[in-house]
């Protein structure tokens, strides 16, 4: 079953590559983070552990209910076309992750022991959504793309956290939850200001400020 | 860890300490009094109380600074030496050229303490502790090659501070920025704070492992000396002047330190002895000369309102006081017996002499180099004051300010005559004070040299000087040219000075400041690049309507190093700038190539 979920999350990662539309790029990160969820129960359900419970029951109402939620309604107050906004098309961008993959798998193998396949493959996973995140901030051109992958990068370090023994402290977890939760409000309010001054979210465009 | 600083070690009062106490004491002191009229009818009681807060506050650090046993003590004291110096250079912060000046002092001497730093930790990290006494243990047990590296690193350091050619750079700008009695503690004592240093840290702490220490140190003071008094030959701001002057100065002094280093590597304790008196002669003469100096320049800027002195003259008729105590802070800077500085320079020749008999060939030949340069900066320094008291106080006025200066109150009077005092007694008494020196040498130098007779002062071999005595001469051979004058000439004509078959005499017919110094410039064109500007308006083929004649040296210095390395910076930084392009994607993109170079690198680290 871990495996199982493990290899959805590599499918919905590589599949943000190919996403050029919001709407779906938001279902994207509502799916993986619906997985992420369901890894914790898994865990917590083997553990016996409350705290992880608790985590999942987080991470199931922020990541998969409140925050895309948030989103949908920025993307109807905003109003403007959906795309994305690609300076790399759909074909390359996935040829590129294709090779992110690689090299997280590469990371993966020369970190962990032989043996620890699962670990291996935890750890390749979380690399690769992280990278992946980062790559979609720099080759999409509206900022929404950029808080969403964002958002794709902390899901992998959360995955990241998994892999090591005992996880993170509980009050971590809980304070970085919270922490997600400020930033998206705070990302959405800017993204809804800078849509209000400029009328355009177009990240590439906004260079003024440079020295 | 737990308390680097022992308390008890945390106060160290060696004769040394007390020598230095003195020297900013007797600057201080006077500056203090001159202060209260200096600063009248200028500043409002705020503005005042505020500053002579200040100035006190600076006072007790620099007195702090030369007591305290604990290098990191002293770290601390140092910069708050030179924050507060910093607030006093901008105490006229309304002018954009304070502002100007404070900056580059601060940004050189941070430059000097960055290095000090460095050297302290790289001592503590052997010693384990900031105490001095653990510090000078450690320092001996050293490599040679680290003590060649920390002796580098404070000579840097306290050079900066002290003025040394080439981090001479920042006196020039903020001396003449800061009130003048301001100028006066920051040019009398505050760069000999750094020469404390430099003795405490590298003849106490460090211990003198190389002859080529002293060898640089003498050459460094060599081009001090001159490049100090060339520039201030070329400088027509009094107080710039002045500032150029503390350069060459500070070469003085340490032309004897440095000659203390060599002998001290030779075993020569004695010379070693005699050449570090000699130093801190000259760095006790200094004070009060260049102090009292510049408290005269202050009181000519308050009498007249300016400085230039192509805009002055014959002030010594309107402030007749302030020209006779320039005239003895001038005499005692050029060094002309019986006055002090005559004394420790002839002191340092004596030193220099002496050692050319003992050490071996190649260094006598550099003394000779050492001797003859010295000669020529006293030479030099003693045509800068011809000019400057010649210019500014005797002949005609050549300004309507300087028709209407006015004699300074009597506070500010008073605290000229203090440093004028000094000046004549530091010269008098010149066998006591050599006796006390001799007492605060002893211990540095393992080696004492006393002198019994108190009317003149004898050295071996067999060269005596007594300043009391020729103050006698001079004054018995004045005294009978009076009478003679009284009782052969009998009565005074007066008549009108001849002319030259002008029409009239005027102030416009008066020697001027860059005349006076355009031999020298052309002497030393090789190393002042000087260039003219003329410009002609012209009537007629016949008549000349206007004619405008400029003149200017080149600052190779600041031009070839520092306005270099400053361009090389601008450069790079301009070169640096295409990296920041101010696209988001971009930014984000190099975090994303360095994530990816990293994870391919994490087999190799």
């Amino acid at each position: 079953m871990t495996w199982l979920l493990l290899f959805a999350i590599l499918l919905i990662t590589a599949e943000t590559a190919l996403v050029t539309r919001f709407p779906a790029l938001l279902r994207n990160f509502r799916y993986q983070s619906l997985c992420l969820a369901l890894l914790t129960l898994l865990a917590a359900y083997r553990e016996g552990s409350i705290e992880l419970y608790i985590i999942a029951g987080l991470l199931f109402s922020l990541k998969v209910l409140l925050i895309p939620h948030l989103f949908d309604v920025l993307i109807k107050r905003i109003g403007s076309s959906d795309h994305l906004g690609l300076f790399l098309n759909a074909q390359v961008s996935l040829l590129i992750v294709i090779v992110l993959g690689l090299i997280s798998w590469y990371f993966a193998s020369s970190v962990v022991a032989a043996p620890a396949y699962l670990q291996q493959l935890t750890l390749s996973a979380a690399c690769f959504v992280m990278l992946t995140g980062i790559f979609l901030m720099v080759s999409r051109i509206k900022a929404l793309a950029q808080v969403i992958g964002l958002l794709l990068t902390e899901n992998g370090i959360f995955l990241a956290a998994t892999v090591i023994p005992g996880g993170m402290p509980f009050f971590v977890e809980i304070a970085l939850f919270f922490d997600i939760l400020v930033s998206v409000m705070i990302l959405g309010l800017f993204i809804y200001r800078i849509n209000a001054i400029f009328t355009h979210i177009d990240v590439s465009k906004l260079s003024g400020l440079r020295g | 860890m737990n308390l680097l600083i022992n308390l008890k070690s945390l106060v160290v009062l060696d004769p040394l300490a007390l020598f230095f106490l003195i020297v900013i004491s007797l600057v201080s002191l006077p500056s203090l009094i001159y202060s209260i009229g200096y600063f009248k009818n200028k500043f409002t009681l705020t503005k005042f109380l505020s500053t002579q807060l200040v100035t006190l506050a600076f006072i007790v650090s620099m007195l702090l600074l030369v007591i305290v046993g604990n290098a990191l003590a002293f770290l601390i004291v140092w910069e708050l030496m030179t924050l507060l110096s910093y607030l006093l250079v901008l105490t006229d912060s309304e002018k954009e050229a304070a502002v100007g000046a404070a900056s580059i002092y601060i940004i050189m001497t941070h430059i000097g303490t960055a290095f000090l730093t460095a050297a302290f930790f790289l001592i503590f990290r052997h010693s384990g502790s900031f105490d001095l006494a653990a510090m000078a243990a450690a320092c001996q047990t050293m490599s040679p090659l680290l003590r060649n590296w920390l002796f580098i690193f404070f000579l840097i350091g306290f050079g900066t501070k002290a003025g040394i050619v080439p981090l001479h750079i920042w006196l020039p700008y903020a001396h003449p920025q800061a009130p003048s009695h301001i100028s006066a503690l920051m040019s009398g004592v505050m760069i000999k704070t750094a020469l404390y240093g430099l003795i405490r840290f590298v003849f106490l702490v460090l211990g003198i492992s190389s002859l080529w220490w002293g060898i640089t140190v003498l050459t460094l003071a060599i081009i001090s000396c001159l490049v100090g008094v060339i520039y201030a030959l070329m400088e027509h701001d009094l107080k710039k002047l002045l500032a150029y002057h503390s350069v060459e100065n500070i070469g003085i002094i340490l032309l004897g330190l440095g000659l203390s280093m060599v002998f001290t590597r030779l075993n020569l304790n004695n010379l070693a002895a005699l050449a570090m008196i000699a130093g801190l002669y000259h760095l006790i003469n200094h004070a009060a000369f260049k102090g009292l100096l510049f408290l005269c320049a202050g009181s000519v800027q308050k009498g007249s309102g300016t400085l230039d002195m192509e805009k002055l003259g014959g002030l010594i008729k309107k402030m007749p006081w302030t020209a006779a105590f320039f005239l003895v802070g001038a005499m005692g800077i050029s060094a002309l017996p019986p006055l002090n500085g005559f004394v420790s320079e002839w002191l340092t020749l004596q030193a220099f002499f002496s050692g050319a008999l003992k050490v071996p060939g190649m260094l006598a030949l550099g003394f000779a180099v050492g001797i003859a340069a010295l000669a020529l900066t006293s030479g030099l320094a003693a045509a800068c004051f011809v000019k400057a008291f010649g210019i500014t106080f005797l002949a005609l006025p050549r300004s309507q300010n300087a028709e209407q200066a006015k004699e300074s109150p009597a506070s500010m009077l008073l605290g000229m005559f203090l440093l004028a005092l000094s000046v004549v007694g530091l010269g008098l008494l010149a066998p006591t004070i050599f006796n006390l020196l001799a007492t605060v040498t002893a211990p540095i130098c393992q080696a004492s040299l006393q002198t019994s007779n108190i009317f003149s002062l004898g050295l071996q071999p067999n060269s005596t000087i007594s300043p009391l005595f020729i103050a006698i001469l001079l004054g018995s051979g004045f005294l009978a040219a009076i009478a003679a004058y009284g009782l052969l000439q009998g009565k005074t004509r007066l008549g009108r000075t001849w002319d030259c078959g002008y029409y009239q005499i005027g102030s416009r017919n008066e020697y001027t400041a860059t005349a006076f110094s355009k031999p020298f410039r052309i002497s030393f064109s090789l190393f002042l690049l000087p260039f003219r500007k003329t410009e002609k308006v012209k009537d007629s083929f016949y008549h000349v309507k206007s004619f405008v004649y400029e003149t200017y040296t080149t600052k190779i210095f600041k031009k070839y190093l520092y306005d270099a390395g400053l361009g090389l910076l601008l450069h790079s930084a301009k070169r640096f700038k295409r990296v920041q392009a101010g696209s988001i994607h971009l930014y984000i993109s190099y975090i994303l190539a360095t994530l990816v170079l990293l994870i391919l690198l994490v087999k190799i680290l």
